[in-house]
């Protein structure tokens, strides 16, 4: 087995301390547009990245194309709030449904580093049951791998983060390369509820270095962690595996938004995407392109790359495109305190349970959820305190009251169905492209987690000595609408993430997942983009 | 600045004022790092013109701000000038509804819609008396998901609030009077836990002032 450094060296090309290593972006390789490159990527975040950084490794010409900046943690970001609104997709979209899913802040980065810049942190793997859910439990899909087949990639990522926790009884048992960071007010209110109500919680798993790594620094404990991390504690791709594909001669090309991809009519197969960099439209060649840009950009962008040869939209012959897009339910449910819990005090990511993941078959509903911490910030916590249908003085009186707050969130398994799609909206972006028009609705399954989680939440808050709860019903990360399958009529690419329809396009980032579990998904659609990258670079998935 | 009396907004106890006596955010802006310093202290600065609203929609909104967030006098949080520079420049949270407009036209629809429900008492919504005013809005707010002016009221409340609490609540003297203590880079944290403070914190003076206990009452 080898070192993390000697496949993935980021963490020793960064500066020791804050900071980027600048040297590497001005050495970086800068491909030309008509060099037909080995392989250009659409996106640079936790899939594009990761592809990139595999490829460059393996010698590949490989360019990663992304809309948003090249950020620089030290100018760009900021400890505040409402100061870091350009660390989210702004861009407009439009949704729609019986339960419409708020975008932005809420689910949808931009820039060299993702969703995964502004994600809390936590990275638990997928249980072994979310890659079988249709045959164990009936419901949603089977993915055409396995957990074993993830399972190698899950110990690589969780390396190179790396990744702090307690030993993880749930799921496949596995332990961490770091050890547990430790708890603020918040996490200790979950941990003392936990036990008061017998549920075994666990300190992690979290993203977040504990202890020096390479030339990153220590955690701060400074909870600003969804504003972006100013330390280089927290991973993201921008430090984990940006810095060493830079190093191996790959380029990320950042402020580059692209806007269709081109298919030789002929050969049938992808010749390059067109981009718009600084007003100008670009044609980057490329031998293979590989589409990481999430699960609504990433179908959007397929629609608004339509042909004769594919009048519905790149690789929707069998009206895939777009469809089986989830979001998890995301309650979150905080609980009073005479103590002083101030729970922005810390990383909001700190104990979680998974010990409500899996089917129960004396419930009425199939699948889970899972319980972690969440720390609001004022603004944040402001809206949640706004949802109780405070105002005016009442809503002053509430937010004075702040600090004595303890919150949790959960994250619900919604199922995966055909109605939950992007499609093509009227409106058009400044490109002139239609935008993403998202549709969701819940399903009596999903609803039913919802208030199983809800109540779970309460019961802890109660048993660590909570005098009063309240609950926001809310939804937490995208995943699926281009999903993995084992046949095209049931999905848009294979299990080595190759599209059906085009031999040399692949996608590789959370709309890949054709179910979600009840983890975050930011360690999976790694794990997902490190598999697909190996594959390539074997050549197994060579046409 | 030292934070001490100077722009502590107005809050009476009852409502949750006095929480935190002595409490200076701004005064350990010598803790931040400089970019976020340059980010919160604009906030203390001569608020930004109106660019979006026209006169009329300027009172309606300072009218509604007001009274979200409860301020009745100065000095106030400049909410209405925070809002219309995000309008302005079209800071959108990236979404909107099917069937409501974006944002800005959204804005613009609903402060008409408040005129037109102010009407009925003889006013604009901006003249209307205090409690006629929060008659208004809590009748919206009663509305849930049903129709208000052709448009959903909870969509509605939630733009409203949405935009009202991201600038009352980036601002110092919020934070002050919720004992927030705002940047925290690069100092961060040595003393989480309950009831732990830092040296510059200060403890809650009436712990027991839950909203729930003296609802009670």
């Amino acid at each position: 087995m080898t070192g993390v450094r000697d496949r993935n060296e980021s963490a020793w090309l960064l500066p020791a301390g804050p900071g980027l290593n600048h040297r590497l972006r001005e050495d970086m390789r800068a491909f030309n547009d008509g060099d037909e490159v080995d392989a250009v990527i659409v996106g640079c975040g936790a899939g594009g990245a990761t592809m990139l950084q595999r490829l460059a490794r393996a010698g590949w010409s490989a360019v990663a194309l992304d809309a948003g900046p090249f950020w620089d943690p030290e100018t760009d970001w900021v400890s505040d709030e409402a100061g870091s609104h350009h660390l989210y997709w702004t861009e407009p979209r439009v949704i729609g449904g019986d339960d419409p899913v708020p975008l932005g802040s809420n689910n949808s980065g931009r820039g060299v580093g993702g969703s995964m810049v502004h994600y809390a942190g936590y990275t638990p793997r997928f249980h072994p049951s979310d890659f079988r859910m249709h045959s164990q439990d009936g419901v949603g899909a089977d993915w055409p791998i396995d957990y074993t087949d993830l399972k190698p990639y899950y110990a690589d990522i969780e390396g190179e983060l790396p990744v702090s926790g307690e030993d993880w009884p749930w799921g496949d048992p596995h332990s961490y390369p770091q050890r547990p960071h430790p708890v603020s007010g918040n996490g200790d209110m979950f941990l003392r509820g936990a036990l008061a109500c017998g549920i075994t919680a666990k300190v992690g798993p979290v993203a977040i270095s504990n202890g020096r790594f390479g030339n990153r620094p220590h955690c701060i404990y400074r909870g600003f962690c969804l504003q972006g991390c100013k330390v280089n504690a927290k991973a993201s791709p921008l430090i984990t595996h940006v810095p060493d594909a830079l190093a191996r001669g790959g380029e990320v090309r950042a402020d580059s938004m692209v806007t269709g991809i081109e298919v030789d009519e002929r050969t049938g197969r992808a010749t390059g995407v067109r981009y718009n960099r600084r007003g100008r439209e670009h044609f980057q060649r490329a031998r293979m392109v590989i589409v990481a840009g999430y699960s609504i950009e990433t179908p959007r962008l397929l629609l608004n790359s339509a042909s004769h040869r594919f009048p519905d939209g790149l690789c929707n012959d069998f009206d895939q495109v777009g469809r089986y897009l989830m979001v998890q339910g995301a309650p979150q449910t905080a609980g009073r305190f005479d103590a002083e819990v101030r729970m922005f005090k810390a990383p909001p990511p700190e104990v979680s349970t998974e010990q409500f993941y899996e089917t129960d078959p004396a419930k009425p509903y199939k699948r889970g959820f899972s319980v972690q911490t969440v720390s609001p910030l004022p603004i944040t916590w402001a809206e949640h305190v706004a949802a109780q249908g405070h105002w005016g003085d009442g809503l002053r009186q509430y937010m004075s009251d702040y600090v004595h707050w303890s919150c949790l969130g959960a994250l619900c398994d919604f199922l995966p169905q055909p109605h939950n799609r992007v499609i093509l909206s009227e409106e058009k972006d400044r490109f002139g492209l239609p935008i993403a028009h998202f549709n969701y609705s819940q399903c009596d399954n999903d609803k039913a987690l919802m208030r199983a989680a809800q109540s779970v939440m309460e019961d802890i808050l109660h048993g660590a000595g909570a005098d009063e709860v309240i609950t926001i019903d809310r939804y937490a990360h995208l995943v699926g609408g281009a999903r993995m399958a084992s046949g095209e009529q049931d999905g848009v690419v294979d299990a080595n993430c190759r599209s059906f329809a085009v031999p040399n396009l692949y996608i590789t980032d959370g709309s890949v997942l054709p179910t979600q579990g009840s983890a975050n998904p930011a360690l999976t659609i790694m794990a997902v983009a490190a598999r697909a990258a190996d594959r390539l670079i074997q050549g197994s998935a060579h046409d | 600045m030292s934070g001490g009396t100077r722009g502590r907004l107005p809050l009476n106890e009852a409502n949750g004022g006095g929480r935190f006596p002595g409490f200076d955010v701004v005064g350990q802006s010598k803790h931040w790092d400089d970019v976020t310093t340059s980010v919160v202290l604009a906030r203390l600065g001569m608020p930004p013109d109106i660019r979006f609203f026209s006169a009329a929609e300027e009172a309606t909104a300072s009218a509604l701000c007001d009274q979200l967030l409860g301020q009745r006098q100065e000095p106030r949080v400049p909410v209405v000038n925070m809002i219309d520079a995000r309008l302005a420049e079209n800071q959108t949270d990236g979404w909107h509804y099917e069937g409501m407009a974006p944002d800005r036209q959204a804005w613009r629809d609903s402060l008409a819609g408040l005129n037109q429900d102010a009407r009925q008492s003889g006013h604009v919504f901006a003249q209307t008396p205090w409690p006629g005013q929060s008659a208004i809005l809590q009748a919206v707010l009663d509305l849930g998901s049903h129709q208000w002016h052709g448009m959903n009221a909870s969509r509605v409340w939630s733009l409203w609030t949405r935009y009202a609490c991201t600038a009352f609540y980036s601002h110092p003297w919020a934070w002050e009077e919720i004992g927030f203590a705002g940047p925290a880079y690069p100092r961060g944290y040595k003393n989480p836990g309950v009831d732990k403070l830092e040296p510059f914190e200060v403890a809650d003076a009436k712990p027991d002032q839950d909203p729930l206990r003296r609802g009670e009452s």
